[in-house]
């Protein structure tokens, strides 16, 4: 087990090293970084300085190292957009974004388990066939068009729930944070929902397919033949022989949902690390793109990685097949 | 035999293929008493396993009970609602599973799943409920039973895995457990082990069982009565010694000559010649005619009812039984 | 895969008899099939005729905002309404349809064209290459189409500067939706070159001096029809989609162009305030077209293979 671990940790570090690389090219040959930092009126000694701090008198593979140096040691560059240090942009909207992704989660977790439960067990039945309609939609429908169909129904019709930003923030010195406010929770519902509906349809998609599977199988029959509760049967005995594909499937959609929350935070106006990612694309904000694209990489290797090493605790069996 | 445990009278079991309506079971009747073990034999696709699945409301659709009455020490099990047929699975009638090695969900612990059972079943905490599983692993004979509880079936070779299951069937102390050829998917050298388990159990427990096998040794060794199931019907019931010794279908004498099993006294195989029918295509009047020496165009037209011999001690199902086992 | 009447014979009566009876048993995929053929019709035809609602000179900013026809103050010239420019929706429906039929079509080729030429290479060359190319893809599924496509967006208007015309736009609209499609293709025909690459008749051409590679192509070629063709239009609702996206984020097209994305952004602009038809309509004929393609798609991949289930 340790071995198989160890070898997939240096796989991962190996990944993340080439992508930081391409990352690195990207800011390195794309753009100028002079021209984009320098002022108009500044000397040619203001130049030379700008030269010599960022490096660009130096061969390619040192400036390489101290690139890939700087980001561990959490120096991300500077945008060129805003002329702030990167990462100081980024771990100011990273609250907001990582708030979107845990409500969506804790919204799939909601919805997900207990719809796929009903469609896995009564397949046949006229709810499970309107809530397979209805996940063919989730997965089908551009996320900015929920987005657009959610505001249109719950802001613009209903007046229910605002369509935009985050509403009152609580600064807890780290972190700031939307859910300790009235404002904030309400503005956090409409852009969780528009972000979850993928995941939702999904994971509805993948318990509904591996609960009917399980039904059929020995282990199923011979717990209803003790008389156990169906609620027992479906929810532990059944529910737990179908975590593994589950969550490996939504380990490997990360960069999907990733994607999907640049397009949701647009549509809402949402202040996080996908409208920063947006505008940056826009502005050609070399620097801050790459950092993107070498963070979720980063990010689908780590969390693929857990979701790998923690197969053991999800299936008992997985340890001895490994070994 | 209104003193019996369970009474099944004229069981049907029939599924939908299409257009066509199959019967699978066709008039099964038997009973059970107290204390009893009764063997239930018969080729593969004889109904022997729709037989017991049927009485507990087992059944996998399209399968499906259409008919007879199951009666459970006076209690109508076939009239019983959904909720209340699944308080007497496990906690009246048991069951043990045919395969240990996928009949045990392989993501629980052998502990959690016999504290489930009980828990289920018997008003006890969930403390009393673990000593009690420790105790049915030990006397299902397994080594170290504390620890047992917190492995995983992976963790168990097939023979304490089947152990495991006859612990699971018997551990909310039901009055009868059905053991769906609890030893055929095990080694033969642990065959002999696990029936002996079973045989022990049944004499501290004083449970009942319906011992389903196609193995007529397994049945001379363990059953005081056997009902011989053909093509969905039986063929004969009685005291075992009596049919084993002197059958009076020529099915049961059939399937002794093919058989070699100790304490059978054969010597050599003598298979019976054809095949059983599938279910699309059981001839009419009685299904064994086509296969039987004796058959007459009596056994060919009608079907020959269940009757009793020898003062009701055992039933056949035949116009010209046999006369000494011959 | 057999059904595929060879184009040299004259089509046999039975045809249109035995298309009617594969009709009757998948009514579903028939339906998005003809739904996904009138629109790409329309989307091709309409432009043919009508004037360009995107040119300035034949709308008049007089007609903006009219509802449609069934409403009041609707007009019968503009069955579907006008938006913000007094443009008439139903002919910038079609033109926008259009724009993203082509962008998506062209993306698809592009995938197939970069996946099928690393996929042969992988297959052939073998070794470190092969190895190469397929630890780049695995390392590719990392990143979605979509996102991929925003990141080469994001890069292109580095390297090109914002100052962009309108075809610079769509070609790396195209290139961006297209590149990120590349490992599916690899991959499939990747394996059936390992399969074939080993067979006699390549030993035997190897000897005769022709070309392996040809002969290898010419082999494989009806191996991967199926999945190819299966991937291709799972693919097309993808694409479609992703420009959709793209040009809503006002990262793809831009808004001088009309595409489904970038009509839709446009009318999103006036949904607070009650017109909503201007992007209600472009939504529907995503999702009406979309929804089909996909359909079309899943029914494809069950008849071909049923084991591609679930991939993909």
């Amino acid at each position: 087990m340790l071995a198989y671990a160890s070898g997939r940790l240096v796989q991962t570090v190996l990944v993340l090293v080439i992508i930081s690389f391409i990352g690195f090219l990207l800011v390195s040959n794309l753009g100028d970084p002079l021209a984009s930092l320098l002022t108009a009126d500044s000397t040619a000694a203001d130049r030379a300085a700008m030269i010599k701090a960022l490096h660009l008198d130096e061969p390619i593979t040192t400036r390489f190292l101290s690139f890939f140096g700087g980001l561990l040691q959490g120096d991300f560059g500077i945008s060129y957009r805003s002329h702030e240090p990167v990462a100081k942009l980024i771990a100011e909207r990273l609250p907001a974004t990582v708030e979107l992704a845990l409500a969506s989660l804790f919204i799939t977790l909601l919805v997900a388990v207990p719809a796929g439960v009903h469609c896995g067990v009564h397949p046949r039945s006229a709810l499970a066939k309107a809530i397979m309609f209805g996940s063919i939609a989730g997965v089908t429908l551009p996320n900015f068009v929920v987005g657009i169909a959610l505001i249109g129904i719950f802001s613009v019709k209903l007046g229910w729930l605002p369509s935009f930003g985050r509403g009152q923030v609580v600064d807890l010195g780290f972190w700031r944070t939307g859910l300790l406010t009235a404002s904030g929770l309400k503005a956090i519902i409409l852009p969780a929902i528009a972000l979850s509906t993928f995941q939702v349809a999904l994971v509805i998609r993948l318990i509904r397919t591996q609960l009917m599977e399980v039904g059929l199988s020995d282990h199923v029959r011979f717990a209803r033949a003790r008389g156990l509760t169906d609620n027992r049967i479906w929810y532990v005995y059944a529910l737990r022989n179908t975590l593994l594909p589950v969550v490996t499937m939504l380990g490997l959609q990360l960069g999907n949902i990733i994607a999907f929350s640049v397009v949701t935070e647009n549509v809402f106006a949402w202040p996080g690390l996908g409208s920063l990612f947006l505008q940056s694309i826009q502005a050609a904000d070399m620097p801050v793109i790459s950092i993107y694209l070498i963070l979720i990489g980063a990010m689908f290797m780590v969390i693929n990685l857990f979701v790998e090493l923690s197969y053991p605790l999800i299936d008992p069996r997985v340890l001895r097949r490994k070994a | 035999m209104s003193a019996a445990l369970l009474e099944v009278r004229d069981l049907r079991v029939e599924l939908k293929r299409g257009k066509q309506q199959l019967t699978a079971l066709d008039g099964i009747s038997f009973a059970i008493a107290p204390g009893e073990v009764l063997g239930v034999v018969g080729e593969s696709g004889a109904g022997k396993s729709l037989t017991g699945a049927a009485i507990i409301d087992l059944l996998v659709p399209p399968l499906k009970r259409t008919g007879g009455e199951i009666v459970l020490s006076g209690r109508h099990l076939d009239a019983l609602s959904r909720e209340d047929m699944r308080k007497v699975r496990g906690r009246r009638i048991g069951f043990i599973a045919q395969d240990p090695m996928t009949s045990l969900n392989p993501v629980l612990t052998i502990g959690q799943q016999l504290v489930d059972t009980i828990v289920t079943h018997l008003p006890v905490s969930k403390e009393e409920a673990r000593q009690r599983a420790v105790r049915w692993i030990a006397r299902v004979g397994l080594s170290d039973p504390a620890r047992r509880l917190d492995q995983y079936p992976h963790q168990l070779s097939g023979g304490m895995r089947q152990r495991v299951v006859i612990a699971l069937a018997l551990c909310a102390e039901p009055e009868l457990v059905i053991a769906d050829e609890p030893t055929t998917a095990l080694d033969v050298s642990v065959q002999a082990h696990v029936l002996q388990v079973l045989r022990d159990l049944h004499e501290e427990t004083g449970v009942a069982v319906m011992l389903i096998t196609h193995d007529l040794g397994v049945i001379a060794k363990m059953a005081d009565r056997v009902a011989v199931l053909y093509a969905g019907r039986v063929a004969e019931i009685g005291p075992t010694s009596e049919v084993l010794r002197t059958p009076r279908h020529p099915y049961t004498s059939g399937l002794m000559r093919a058989t070699v099993a100790p304490g059978l006294d054969r010597k050599a195989l003598d298979p019976i010649p054809g095949s059983m029918p599938n279910l699309s295509s059981i001839p009419p009047g009685c299904a064994f005619n086509p296969r039987c020496a004796r058959a007459t165009a009596e056994c060919r037209s009608q079907r020959p009812p269940l009757v009793d011999y020898r003062d009701g001690a055992g039933k056949h199902a035949c116009f010209h039984p046999l006369e000494d086992g011959r | 895969m057999s059904a595929v009447p060879s184009p040299a014979t004259p089509a046999r009566p039975s045809a249109v008899l035995r298309l009617f009876e594969a009709a009757k048993g998948a009514p579903g995929p028939t339906l998005a099939a003809i739904v996904g053929i009138l629109l790409a019709a329309f989307a091709f035809i309409v432009p043919l005729f009508a004037p360009d609602p995107f040119n300035l000179a034949s709308t008049s900013v007089m007609d903006a905002f009219t509802p449609p026809m069934w409403m009041a103050d609707g007009s019968k010239v503009f069955p579907l309404g006008t938006d913000d420019q007094g443009r008439n929706m139903l002919t910038a429906l079609a033109f926008g349809l259009r724009t993203s039929l082509i962008v998506g079509l062209a993306s698809v080729a592009i995938g197939l064209l970069v996946g099928g030429a690393l996929g042969l290479t992988a297959g052939f060359a073998g070794g470190w290459v092969d190895s190469l190319i397929m630890r780049v893809a695995d390392v590719q599924l990392a990143y979605p189409a979509l996102l991929l496509a925003m990141i080469i967006d994001g890069a292109a208007r580095s390297a090109l500067g914002q100052q962009r015309d309108v075809k610079t736009a769509i070609a790396i609209v195209i290139i961006s939706i297209g590149v990120a499609f590349w490992v599916q293709y690899a991959r499939t025909i990747r394996s059936s070159v390992l399969v074939e690459r080993d067979q006699d008749y390549v030993a035997a051409a190897r000897v005769t001096g022709r070309s392996a590679l040809g002969i290898v192509v010419l082999h494989i070629l009806p191996n991967v029809m199926a999945p190819v063709l299966v991937i291709a239009t799972i693919n097309l609702g993808v694409a479609i989609i992703t420009e959709a996206t793209l040009s809503f984020l006002g990262i793809g097209i831009p808004l001088t162009q009309p595409s489904l994305g970038t009509l839709i952004r446009n009318g999103n602009n006036f949904l607070q305030s009650g017109e909503w038809w201007i992007a209600v309509w472009p939504c529907a004929l995503l999702i009406a077209f979309v929804v089909s393609v996909n359909v079309l798609g899943d029914h494809l991949r069950d008849v071909f293979n049923p084991r591609l289930r679930g991939r993909s």
